[in-house]
């Protein structure tokens, strides 16, 4: 892929919510992997858990959840405005004692140390065109008199790896070679592959094939028609940038992991036991099952950044009905984990990751 | 209940190295290399950029199994450079490559900006929807 020249930038359409560019002078895996990292790369905010008070309309409550987790959401600025939630850093109990019984509960639990809110443009997190006039609102439900839907909708930033809700992108028109000089495709045809198949757009770009010409096998792709449409919880320039950007950082921490050396084994505490198979495991740095025999040991290296309560469950019968934690690590145990980045919890309730509600 | 989250797929865990690499012990100037919750989009990116390039013998990658977030990728030099630092020297060129083009786009865009390419009607969809919406429409009186 020595590339003979530098790379082509030509946009040929620019909308609020498109763009439509041919990239030239770049390989074909490059201009891949640029088309995968917008699509599914992305860091958006859309609806992941809904919590429904009353439905009674004719869909079900699921149904509504899955609805409105499609709806796109502003989410520009989305990088910096706001964190994963399982980079939130509730890392404490919190005592609730006879003085909090006054209080309503304590919303947002955005975290003091963070400036994500300064990020964010005004609009941030309200469904994409809303009160904008000439575009149609998204229809969720309809109901009849006497029937009610009340909910609490909790969004999320997520990218479309987990989710396509969280992808920026409607749509993403990718095309090369129009003519098929390459003979990357075979047609099938009945007659005259020529009448049969229309050219594209993208045709009037590149010279027709002549029916004389000789067949090049080792050519290279090196014109590339792209269409990114966004469902404009990002515009399009955002979308472009933040993709290339996210290359980069993808490929930076390859040569970053490459140059650092192992995780000395000294900071750990905790050493999982070698495997039967002579290969040392890495130590295992989750509270999860497989740690239980060595709870003790476990806890004393999580208890750094980790205040649970699960000590408790495992030594001992559970304290004051099954221990809520606030942003616990517990792991399988279950127990009710407010906002807790929990891995696998078991049968909580509340409004964590595996609380009580549907994920969308 | 006990599904692990969906994150896991590509975010490292605590402490997890990105990178693992295991020398080829039959073969000489050969290394296998594990990167994990990583996905075709490296993969396939990095192994063309290493065909590219004139010391290497062989490039390829492959992932094992699309329920586990990783793929190996070997790679076989003629001599004159170890495995892992050719891989190095390929990254660094891809970051090259997107550093240029990011900074063509940026170009392009503030040109568009600048020739007032957002029109007016920037959905390009007219307000026909709109319309209908504030008239009490929907849905089944199309």
């Amino acid at each position: 892929m020595a590339q003979e020249s530098d790379p082509i930038v030509r946009i040929r359409e620019l909308k609020k919510d498109r763009v439509n560019f041919v990239l030239e002078n770049v390989d074909l895996s490059v201009a891949n992997s640029f088309r995968r990292v917008m699509m599914a790369d992305i860091p958006t905010v859309a609806i992941d858990m809904v919590e429904v008070e009353s439905n009674t309309t004719v869909l079900p409550d699921e149904f509504i959840a899955h609805r409105l987790g499609m709806v796109p959401l502003v989410s520009a600025n989305c990088d910096e405005a706001m964190r994963y939630t399982r980079d939130c850093t509730y890392n404490n109990t919190m005592d609730i004692t006879s003085n909090h019984l006054e209080f309503g509960p304590l919303d947002d639990g955005m975290d003091e140390d963070g400036d994500e809110l300064s990020k964010r443009p005004d609009n941030f997190g309200m469904p994409v065109g809303k009160n904008e006039p000439g575009v149609p609102p998204v229809l969720i439900c309809k109901i009849r008199k006497g029937q009610e839907l009340k909910l609490r909708c909790v969004a999320k930033k997520g990218i479309a790896k987990e989710h396509a809700k969280w992808s920026p992108c409607a749509a993403m028109g990718f095309e090369y070679d129009p003519h098929n000089r390459l003979r990357h495709t075979t047609y099938w045809y009945e007659r005259d592959i020529k009448a049969e198949w229309p050219l594209s757009e993208n045709a009037k770009e590149e010279p027709p094939v002549r029916d004389d010409e000789v067949f090049d096998y080792m050519a290279k792709p090196n014109k590339f028609y792209m269409d990114v449409e966004t469902d404009g919880s990002l515009g399009p320039q955002e979308v472009v940038i933040k993709g290339l950007q996210e290359l980069q950082a993808k490929l930076a921490n390859l040569i970053l992991g490459m140059k650092e050396p192992e995780p000395s084994a000294e900071e750990d505490t905790f050493q999982a036991p070698p495997q039967p198979n002579g290969t040392s495991a890495p130590a295992c740095r989750r509270s999860c099952c497989c740690c239980m025999g060595r709870v003790d040991k476990h806890m004393e290296y999580k208890s750094r950044r980790w205040t649970t309560s699960w000590m408790g469950r495992v030594a001992g019968p559970a304290r004051a009905g099954g221990s809520g934690g606030w942003g616990s690590p517990a792991a399988g145990a279950g127990g009710a984990a407010w906002g807790s980045p929990s891995p696998a919890g078991g049968t909580a309730a509340g409004w964590g990751d595996n609380a009580a509600g549907w994920k969308t | 209940m006990n599904a692990p989250p969906r994150y896991e797929l590509y975010v490292l865990e605590e402490e997890e190295c990105p990178v693992e690499v295991i020398e080829d012990t039959k073969i000489p100037n050969a290394a296998t290399i594990k990167v994990v919750k990583q996905d075709h989009t490296l993969g396939n990116l990095i192994r063309a950029q290493l065909l590219s390039m004139p010391q290497i013998l062989f490039a390829g990658y492959k992932v094992p199994h699309p329920l586990q977030p990783y793929f190996l990728i070997k790679i076989q030099t003629d001599g004159t450079i170890t495995p892992t630092a050719i891989l190095e020297q390929a990254c660094t060129k891809l970051i090259g490559t997107m550093v240029t083009l990011e900074n063509k786009f940026k170009r392009e865009f503030s040109l568009k900006d600048a020739g007032g390419a957002v029109a007016d009607d920037p959905y390009g969809t007219g307000a026909a929807g709109g319309s209908e919406w504030a008239q009490g429409k929907d849905y089944l009186d199309f």
